[in-house]
């Protein structure tokens, strides 16, 4: 289904997504973040701080409360997440190709019914780039495209005063029919003239990783690199590569006591991050990964390398936060080219 | 001006006569203009030192860390690029006894009639522009990109941190280049003094501030960029807690956890405030917690409020001499005592 | 809360041994009568109270946060109370920065002698806390 919807009347089609709670990105204190859609929504963002990946993966979610009364079992209620739809706009498409990655790592041998009771009620509705959001950028190299569909539900194309609107699943068509007569039909003319747009984003230039299919066995083969080490020097070992990456998704569970006598407080799962020391951290205080460039290592094999071997392609989307965003800069295209060029 | 050629011969000299065995300093980085931290450990490499507007990053982080590893040995010391904040750092490191006067080489650079760039202000200037390069030009910075260059006056560009700077020239140094000149910015605590201004109430305050912290991610890059948060152990973790298999249910359950892990807002507050009090009289406002921060939190109005206290109640200035006492481990009999019943 | 309960400022009283703790037990056995809002931490020297005891006395939910330690002058430890006063001092500060009512910390110095003095500082305070209602700025959000 493709259909054209004049921006002015956006906010208009939000107001008639019945049922649907929308976010839009929006600016507070110099942040781009995705807040409750306001009436006047406008998708005139550059790519947010933050993926969207808290939708369906909160940064901190409850699991159940207990309670403990000695000499009775234990008490444990189970918490579930809120329901409600949600409809996420202005998806950047990198941030897009990482919810097919979160759904198989969720799904894959234990299937998460916290992620799932988030994921199956969201959609996530695009907005195609013309231009590379950051010159961190790296998309084109890893897959993915600046105009890509996957793991969206509506694409947005930006035509001036118009979108076009592209259905990708069949939520996105329920999303625009919602819409009614607000989306216009789409003429040969308009359909000519997103193919324009869309073949003028894919030309743009962009840096990249030199050889993306190459890179697994690339990076297999130079586990041993003392380049490691040499790259991660700057690295302050914070979690900002890896709580901005749209498709982290480790984390830890914690038991939050909130009284002795009797024992209660509650299970929570926050996320966790390969960049934290304690991480890896034995009981016995023995780490295993102990250094800056076997944390670096690690993040850097699991987007280009075990990911790759577990599900059979790459994690990284070529969103480029961990690269714009890190306090030294160390940029992990450069840190895969010149592992693998070393081979 | 910095001769940055007097710099590199400085830097080889100390390598080859072996006087130091290593020098951290700034290189040409891969992320754009940013330049990035760097130890060198050969009169060859002292070439690819570079100082410019893009130098954030306080130095002596690299040493504390370095002190951390379990291949630290004492020997010949180690030089270190500092601007004038980072060797007010490198006092209070050694007030605390982290480490010893003659274990480190301090390369003064001196920020008089420079300072480095914000970030975040030049994304505001230039909006989608990244550039190439960014460098010193008088009273200017000179953003270069592909297609041109731009030539902004430097108190528009320039981080508060250093527009207000106490000390542009390196106090603790065995040798310093650049000039002494006094600088002619903003006064101490400016920034400080405008947020007051504005957000006048408590009510205001706490507006303010809830939503700073309800937005904290919990990277603890701030914590992770900060040469005063040496502590093995944050009060946020809890990694030395010895389990065994005998360990019970309730005493894992028990341990003592100030602050969870969550990134709730109460949590997070508790996380920054106790930061925030142990750098009282120890943060060198450096304010690389601030730059940091993905999400923007000024993190600096925090320990600039806490060191215009120290100055004005106790007459406390972190960073002033080796030989000072501890803010907290001191105090005066005159310490003011108004606000105890 | 419910209607029928009224709300009493919940106070932990960090109370340094020699003097505070020592005024209060004198308030209770001069039958001095004064409010029970206060849960009282007997600890060896204000000087030992940590801001992070401060800090998570508020996350776990107190309304009100009394430390009270000897004069100034007379402390055990010849000057734990001055290390409280300048600590504390900053800590105080740093809750009226972020928008905390100043009302919800407080200091005093109450000697062993002063039974009446501490019952005073109790009520003073249950007084100043009660118009400001539950304290949740700080407080985790936990069952």
């Amino acid at each position: 289904m493709e259909a054209i919807l004049d921006k002015k009347n956006l906010n208009d089609w939000i107001a008639a997504l019945d049922g649907w709670d929308a976010y839009a990105p929006a600016l507070e204190d110099g942040v781009w973040s995705y807040r409750p859609a306001s009436a006047n929504a406008a998708l005139a963002h550059p790519n947010t701080v933050q993926p969207p990946k808290g939708f369906a993966f909160p940064q901190r979610e409850i699991f159940f409360r207990f309670e403990q009364i000695k000499g009775e079992a234990p008490r444990l209620t189970p918490v579930q997440p809120e329901p409600g739809r949600r409809v996420v706009f202005g998806v950047r498409p990198c941030d897009g190709r990482a919810v097919p990655r979160m759904d198989r790592v969720f799904a894959d041998h234990v299937d998460d019914g916290y992620y799932r009771a988030r994921r199956k009620d969201l959609a996530y509705v695009g907005l195609a780039c013309h231009k590379p959001q950051s010159r961190h950028c790296f998309c084109k190299s890893v897959g993915g495209s600046p105009v890509s569909t996957e793991g969206l539900d509506v694409l947005l194309t930006d035509l001036g005063e118009r979108y076009f609107a592209l259905a990708v699943t069949d939520v996105g068509k329920a999303l625009m029919q919602a819409g009614g007569a607000l989306f216009a039909k789409a003429g040969a003319s308009e359909r000519k003239a997103v193919e324009q747009a869309h073949a003028a984003a894919v030309a743009q230039p962009q840096r990249g990783v030199a050889d993306a299919a190459a890179a697994p066995a690339a990076l297999k083969a130079g586990f041993d690199s003392p380049l490691w080490e040499e790259l991660a020097q700057g690295c302050i070992g914070c979690g900002i590569c890896t709580f901005l990456c749209p498709t982290c998704h480790c984390f830890d569970i914690n038991d939050e006591v909130t009284g002795a006598a009797p024992l209660k407080g509650q299970r929570v799962r926050t996320w966790d991050t390969c960049q934290f020391p304690d991480f890896t951290m034995h009981s016995s205080g023995h780490n295993p990964r102990d250094t800056l460039g076997s944390r670096l290592r690690q993040r850097v094999s699991h987007k280009f390398r075990y990911f790759h071997e577990n599900f059979g392609m790459l994690q990284c989307t070529g969103c480029g936060r961990c690269v714009s965003q890190c306090p030294v800069g160390i940029d992990i295209v450069q840190v895969v080219n010149r592992v693998a060029g070393s081979i | 001006m910095i001769d940055l050629g007097a710099l590199h011969t400085q830097v080889r000299d100390i390598l080859e006569t072996g006087e130091v065995r290593a020098v951290v300093g700034w290189r040409r980085g891969s992320r754009g203009m940013l330049a990035e931290p760097v130890t060198i450990a050969t009169p060859e490499e002292a070439e690819t030192l570079v100082w410019d507007p893009t130098c954030f990053h306080n130095l002596s982080l690299t040493l504390v860390e370095e002190r951390k590893k379990p291949s630290w040995r004492p020997g010949k010391p180690i030089a270190v690029v500092a601007k004038g904040c980072d060797a007010r750092s490198l006092t209070v490191l050694m007030q605390e006894n982290c480490f010893r006067r003659d274990e480190v080489y301090v390369i003064g650079v001196s920020c008089a009639g420079s300072g480095v760039l914000d970030e975040r202000k030049l994304a505001q200037r230039l909006p989608g522009v990244e550039p190439d390069s960014a460098a010193f030009d008088g009273d200017a910075f000179v953003c270069a990109t592909a297609g041109g260059e731009d030539r902004i006056p430097a108190r528009e560009l320039m981080a508060d941190r250093c527009l207000e700077c106490r000390d542009a020239h390196p106090k603790l140094n065995n040798v310093v280049f650049g000039e002494a000149q006094p600088r002619a910015f903003d006064p101490p605590f400016a920034a400080l003094a405008r947020f007051e201004q504005e957000q006048v109430g408590v009510a205001e305050r706490w507006q303010f501030w809830q939503r700073q912290f309800e937005r904290c991610i919990r990277c603890f890059a701030c914590r992770s960029v900060c040469p005063m948060c040496y502590c093995e152990e944050c009060v946020v973790d809890s990694i030395n807690m010895a389990v065994g298999a005998d360990t019970t249910a309730a005493e894992k359950a028990n341990r003592i956890r100030w602050i969870e892990r969550s990134a709730s807002r109460a949590d997070n507050i508790g996380y920054h405030m106790t930061r925030a009090l142990h750098l009282a009289g120890r943060c060198i406002d450096c304010a690389e917690c601030e730059r940091v921060c993905p999400v923007n939190i000024p993190l600096r109005l925090l320990n600039n409020k806490l060191e215009r206290e120290a100055r004005v109640a106790f007459g406390y200035e972190p960073g002033a001499s080796i030989d000072l006492p501890a803010l907290v481990a001191s105090f005066r009999d005159d310490d003011p005592n108004h606000f105890i019943r | 809360m419910s209607a029928q309960t009224p709300y009493e400022p919940k106070i932990v009283a960090f109370l340094c041994k020699w003097c505070s703790s020592a005024g209060s037990d004198l308030a209770g056995v001069s039958r001095i009568q004064y409010p029970a809002n206060a849960t009282p931490i007997t600890v060896a020297c204000s000087g030992g109270v940590s801001p992070q005891f401060v800090l998570s006395a508020f996350h776990k939910g107190a309304d009100g946060v009394l430390v009270s330690g000897c004069h100034i002058g007379d402390c055990h430890y010849m000057e734990g109370n001055f290390h409280a006063r300048r600590k504390l001092y900053l800590v105080k500060e740093l809750l009226e920065f972020t928008g905390v009512e100043p009302d919800r910390f407080r200091m005093s110095w109450v000697s062993a002698a002063e039974g009446a003095k501490f019952a005073q500082v109790v009520r003073d305070f249950v007084e100043d806390l009660r118009p400001l209602g539950p304290q949740d700025k700080l407080k985790a959000e936990r069952p």
